[in-house]
């Protein structure tokens, strides 16, 4: 069965070249067999792998495919090969399987669009790109998907290309990712001069030999890589792309700004956990890192009037308590939360889309209101999304993946009570605004009569996805609830294990969960007593000079993007404006210039006169003989 | 005549004067009629290097290749010039410079 | 000649044969189809008997020729490439000229005939045979379409220059000769290797000799020809000269002095390193501006023939290959990129002239998206845009510079790369902005035959198959270089 690896992302590649070359000429419904079958066949041979897997590991509990050698010079040798483990094993089990639904769901979702197959060619462009991200033994391979799942992020952010206002939101994503993809390209640049090989197993095993704890080498290049990490990620303080690209149509934004490319950052921190054990600074930066976006990210959720938005910052939020998990050094407490996140994350942004396609693509979530009635699969799936997103207790898989982080946020080796104070402040702000979203939709007035009502393409994805968001959490149960740790120990052959420290404390455990979970329902009913029972609370704060102030504050998602605008953008448009005629353009007046006064020399000797060109020839013989004689 | 430099020196006066027609004559039969020349500046060299130097035949046999390859040309040569003639009603290769830059 | 040679030459007898049984057809049954079918058929089972005469041991037939891997590999290449042309020379005549069409075949195939004696050859006989059978067919090839202006033009002057260039050529051998006595490659490079003064009358002959290989391979100062040829030339023939007569010249070069160490020999050195600096520099700076396509193509193919150079530089240490190997990889590359190229033009050619200007592509993407797909992957390839042959190839060419520390050289390539991209890019943004209103009816649809399309996929194909997985080809290379 592992032979079959090389399918998993080759299929969606073929199925993006059959699209974008006779994606016109299919027609709908065949490229809809085409974009959606590629990703589903993808998703079995990865099912049927990971069965293999789990029944009998591989030798060394890694299976590594060499397909060929790219490129074979000297030091630098390239091999296009395949590294199955665990790590990799789960998120391409998440890309494959959610895509699925996603492509699924997409057939509706898009089924009005000109430009249907172009969407699917997009999407398979992104899971091939992105398998190649997770699969990649070398960081070639990893960078090639990354810059890969870059680019289909921008071109599905910028879909609907007619509306400038989403080819600006486009661009930011490009141009704020790149910021990070400058710093991680820089990153790998050190990792190859440090070792001698792209080959991350490599790496991995000689870093520990050429680097002593904390060496210096080894700070840099986990910021480094951390840099690209917060872009793709958008972390603090890269965060700023994702609520913007939200323009892209709603499965991307399901597919790639909430379960998958949004992560790979994590997967890059998790992939390269062996250097990062050997920065405790690094690694401290990171845990820093998402703490603070997690709790950036929650207050301006608070706000937001558009549902995407507040999807988009609670991913944001989300992906900070990974970075949170990493930082801390709970590798698979991480990589649990990324998985369970993908299930809850991609099933909320579907619901999303359901309810925008049924309110005549408004986004607004106030100008909506009262459709669990008129939508009730949508209701009730997106409500065990909301659960789960808000960690209500016991019953969703949510509570599980995050109560784990949270614990490890103060139990961990590089945990304290400030980063675990975070966590849980932060798991209070996201059942807040969670429920705020699911009250302000679903219940009250019906605004807007319902223009769509889904199809089981669209009902089936859901509840594929409910259903996992609901019971996924229980392969792994915290020391307090069973010790249940079948994800952790399956992780453990990629990822180093949690010590067994972090159980000791019983007590306090059962005190760190019971007052996450308490907090969760008290935020779930202080959100039902704002925004359903007493609104007046809310609009009266809001009507104060401060609260308005507060709201406009947090709508910003916090102002980053008016403080990037002034510490940035107009210097450096100034500097541009200022420096028009600098020195230093002169050098690049100059250089087309004198390309220019080149081609028109050379131009000249081109006379089309053939005794010019007797001449010609005859001369550089001459030249040549006349060096030859005086050498 | 038992040296080899006499030989030398008509070949190389030859091909200077062969390269020195190519390039003045504007008539492109007198061209070719330079090229001719180079051409037999080298079999003259040919010839006499296989007397003095070979012990085999080898300049020979090149040379007579040489003479092959400068009828053919001609051949094709003079057909070109003939169409040249045909369509603008004369031979003059300075006329020919359509083509530039 | 015994049995098992003759078996051992069987790729160039067929060769040798095909033109004389199509002229034979061509006298009892005279029709177009039916000459390039016998043609293709003719180069199609030269192919199919390398593996065979590969599979024999000897190599040496007689004194002139070696029938080694090495040779075999550029057979192959020049068989597939002449394939590739004249497939889609078919439609390209039967719109373009009136008169005998099937003549055509059979100089194309003496020409391939020369160009394949020219890889297989070890002595100065072989040598200048290969080059004046492939140089005689090109003249007339040239000027097959002898009712148009600019093709006699071009005819007449490819054939001063080349004529001027061979005189230089056979003048240089004879020079050699006169010191040596000999004409074989081997025992010539044994005298040069061994003789410590070097002799200046021999080493004068051999400067005139890379004269006349350097006008074969345009290099600057010798390129003045090319671009006029090749826009003069029925676009076909551009591909040819571009492609299977330079690269026979290029296989001969390889051999010629596969023995001798030119990194070491200062003076020769030096005139290959300048060759390679003015052509990079020449060939690019020449193409900036141009709008013409045929034209840009040619001095783009100058620059590319001075990227070689440095590979052919770096790689010419006896023990060491990798220069040589980097340099046919290149070549392989270099011939899908311009066959493409050229088909391309020629499909877009009309009765009266061919798209040549720039202007004539202008919007092609909303008139023809394969067509322009497939264009732009040979200029993304010609650039040396990554995923591309073009990009495998320059990185083998850099990296074998940078192996031999020939820093400058490395530096100027790059230079040059940067310079390339611009003029590249500039056709492709062409192609993919919006044609005016009027366009429409300027340029009248052409119809691209099957063969021809499928010859152009085929082609886009290889080109990214080689730059995604080049090992294979790659492989092939060593062995055949191996035996050099």
């Amino acid at each position: 069965m592992y032979d079959f690896l090389w399918l998993v992302p080759t299929l969606p590649f073929l199925g993006f070249l059959i699209l974008a070359l006779f994606g016109k000429k299919l027609g709908k419904t065949l490229s809809a067999f085409v974009g959606v079958g590629s990703i589903g066949i993808s998703a079995l041979i990865t099912i049927l792998i990971g069965i293999r897997f789990l029944s009998s590991p591989p030798e060394g509990d890694a299976f590594v495919q060499t397909l060929w050698t790219w490129i074979a010079v000297d030091r630098f040798n390239v091999n296009i090969a395949l590294h199955l483990d665990a790590l990799s094993l789960v998120f391409t089990f998440v890309i494959t399987f959610v895509g699925f639904w996603i492509h699924l769901y997409s057939v509706e979702y898009m089924a009005d669009d000109e430009s249907f197959s172009r969407f699917f060619a997009y999407m398979n462009l992104f899971v091939g790109a992105m398998l190649l991200l997770v699969l990649g033994d070398n960081l070639l391979l990893l960078y090639l998907g990354w810059e890969g799942v870059g680019l289909c992020s921008y071109l599905l952010i910028g879909f609907w290309y007619k509306d400038s206002a989403n080819g600006y939101a486009a661009r930011k994503a490009f141009i704020v990712t790149r910021v990070g993809d400058a710093a991680m390209a820089i990153g790998l640049f050190l990792l190859f001069y440090s070792f001698g090989t792209l080959n991350i197993q490599e790496i991995l095993t000689q870093a520990p030999q050429t680097w002593s704890v904390g060496n210096n080498l080894a700070v840099i290049a986990t910021l480094l890589l951390l840099g690209g990490a917060v872009g793709k990620s958008a972390q603090l303080p890269l965060q700023v792309w994702l609520p913007d690209a939200m323009a892209g149509p709603t499965p991307t934004s399901a597919l790639i700004h909430a379960a998958t490319m949004v992560t790979a950052g994590v997967y890059l921190i998790a992939r390269m956990h062996g250097i990062y054990e050997l920065a405790p600074v690094s690694m401290f930066v990171v845990a820093i890192v998402g703490a603070a976006t997690l709790l950036i990210a929650g207050f301006a959720g608070l706000t937001q009037v558009d549902i995407k938005r507040v999807l988009a910052y609670s991913t944001i939020s989300q992906i900070g308590y990974m970075f949170l998990a990493l930082g801390v050094g709970a590798w698979s407490a991480a990589i649990f939360h990324f998985m369970i996140h993908a299930f809850f994350k991609a099933l909320l942004f579907l619901g999303a889309g359901a309810i925008i396609l049924a309110q005549h693509h408004e986004q607004n979530m106030f100008k909506m209101g009262g459709l669990a009635k008129a939508l009730p699969v949508t209701f009730w799936t997106f409500l065990i999304g909301s659960g789960s997103l808000a960690a209500l207790p016991l019953v969703t898989a949510g509570f599980y993946s995050k109560d784990a982080i949270i614990w490890f946020a103060w139990s961990a080796e590089g945990g304290n009570i400030y980063l675990w104070a975070a966590a849980v402040f932060g798991a209070f702000i996201t059942g807040f605004y969670t429920f705020r979203m699911v009250f302000v939709t679903f219940f009250g007035q019906q605004k807007i009569d319902v223009s769509h009502f889904p199809k089981w393409t669209i009902h089936v994805p859901l509840i594929v996805l409910a259903f996992f968001a609901l019971f996924g959490g229980f392969i792994e149960l915290p020391g307090t609830m069973g010790h249940f740790t079948l994800f952790s120990d399956f992780l453990k052959s990629a990822l180093p294990a949690m010590e067994e420290v972090a159980h000791e404390n019983v007590s306090l455990e059962y005190f760190s969960q019971i007052l996450t979970a308490v907090l969760a329902l008290v935020s779930v009913y202080l959100a039902y007593v704002l925004y359903l029972k007493k609104p007046q609370i809310v609009t009266n704060f809001t009507d104060t000079g401060f609260g308005k102030g507060l709201q406009q504050f947090f709508l910003s998602g916090l102002g980053f993007d008016w403080l990037y605008e002034r510490l940035f953008i107009r210097p450096y448009v100034w500097i541009a404006r200022t420096n028009k005629r600098d020195f230093i353009d002169l050098f690049y007046v100059f250089l087309p210039w004198m390309s220019r006064q080149f081609h028109y020399a050379f131009s000249y000797t081109q006379s089309g006169k053939v005794r010019r060109y007797i001449l010609g020839i005859a001369l550089g013989a001459v030249v040549s003989i006349t060096i030859v004689v005086i050498l | 005549m038992n040296s080899i430099i006499p030989y030398l020196i008509v070949g190389a006066i030859v091909f200077v004067l062969g390269i020195f027609t190519i390039v003045y004559k504007k008539n492109a039969v007198g061209i070719l009629m330079g090229v001719e020349l180079v051409l037999n500046s080298v079999n003259i060299n040919f010839i006499a290097f296989a007397k003095f130097v070979d012990t085999g035949i080898h300049g020979q046999i090149i040379s007579i290749f040489v003479i092959i390859l400068a009828a053919a040309e001609a051949a094709i040569a003079l057909a070109i010039i003939l169409n040249i003639y045909r369509m603008k009603a004369t031979v003059d290769v300075t006329q020919l410079n359509k083509m530039k830059h | 000649m015994t049995a098992s040679e003759i078996l051992k030459m069987m790729p160039l007898i067929i060769v040798l044969a095909t033109p004389l049984i199509t002229m034979l057809i061509i006298a009892l049954h005279r029709n177009h189809l039916t000459t390039m079918i016998v043609s293709v058929i003719g180069l199609v089972l030269a192919i199919i008997a390398i593996p065979y005469s590969k599979a024999l041991d000897l190599t040496k037939i007689g004194e002139l020729l070696i029938i080694d891997n090495y040779a075999l590999f550029y057979f192959l290449l020049i068989f597939t490439a002449t394939i590739a042309i004249i497939i889609p020379s078919y439609p390209y005549l039967e719109m373009r000229f009136k008169g005998n069409r099937e003549e055509y075949y059979l100089l194309i195939l003496t020409a391939t005939l020369g160009s394949s004696v020219l890889a297989a050859s070890t002595h100065f006989v072989s040598f200048f045979l290969g080059l004046e059978i492939l140089s005689v067919s090109l003249y007339a090839l040239i000027s097959y379409l002898r009712q148009t202006n600019e093709g006699i033009e071009a005819g007449l002057k490819y054939l001063i220059l080349a004529a001027v260039s061979s005189a230089f050529l056979v003048f240089g051998m004879a020079l050699i000769y006169s010191q040596t006595g000999k004409m074989e490659f081997n025992a010539l490079m044994q005298f040069f290797s061994n003789s410590s003064k070097l002799n200046l009358i021999s080493i004068v002959g051999l400067v005139l000799m890379i004269v006349g290989f350097g006008f074969k391979l345009a290099v600057v100062p010798f390129h003045t020809w090319s671009p006029d040829v090749y826009e003069g030339a029925p676009a076909p023939v551009s591909a040819f000269i571009a492609s299977v007569s330079k690269g026979g010249i290029l296989a001969l070069l390889f051999r010629f002095f596969s023995q001798y160490d030119v990194l070491n020999s200062k003076p020769l050195f030096l005139i290959f390193a300048l060759l390679a600096v003015f052509s990079m520099f020449g060939g690019n700076f020449l193409a900036l501006l141009q709008t013409n396509v045929k034209r840009l193509l040619a001095y783009s193919s100058i620059a590319h023939f001075g990227y070689i150079l440095v590979a052919f530089l770096a790689g010419n240490n006896a023990q060491n290959f990798k220069g040589v190997e980097a340099a046919t990889f290149y070549i392989v590359s270099y011939f899908i990129t311009i066959i493409g190229a050229f088909i391309v033009v020629g499909i877009f050619s009309t009765r009266e002239r061919e798209a040549m200007s720039v202007s004539d592509y202008r919007g092609l993407y909303w008139r023809h998206p394969w067509l322009s797909v497939a264009f732009s992957a040979m200029l993304f390839s010609l650039a040396g845009i990554p995923l591309t042959a073009g990009f495998i190839g320059k990185y083998y060419v850099l990296a074998s510079g940078i192996d031999n520390q020939l820093w400058t050289l490395v530096i100027i390539l790059i230079v040059n790369s940067a310079l390339g991209v611009y003029y590249y890019l500039r056709i492709v943004v062409e192609m993919f902005s919006q044609p005016e209103e009027a366009a429409e009816t300027k340029h009248p649809s052409p119809s691209v035959g099957v063969m021809t399309g499928l010859i152009l996929a085929v082609l886009t194909i290889a080109l990214i198959w080689l730059g995604v997985y080049p090992t294979g080809v790659i492989g092939a290379i060593k062995i055949s270089v191996m035996g050099l």
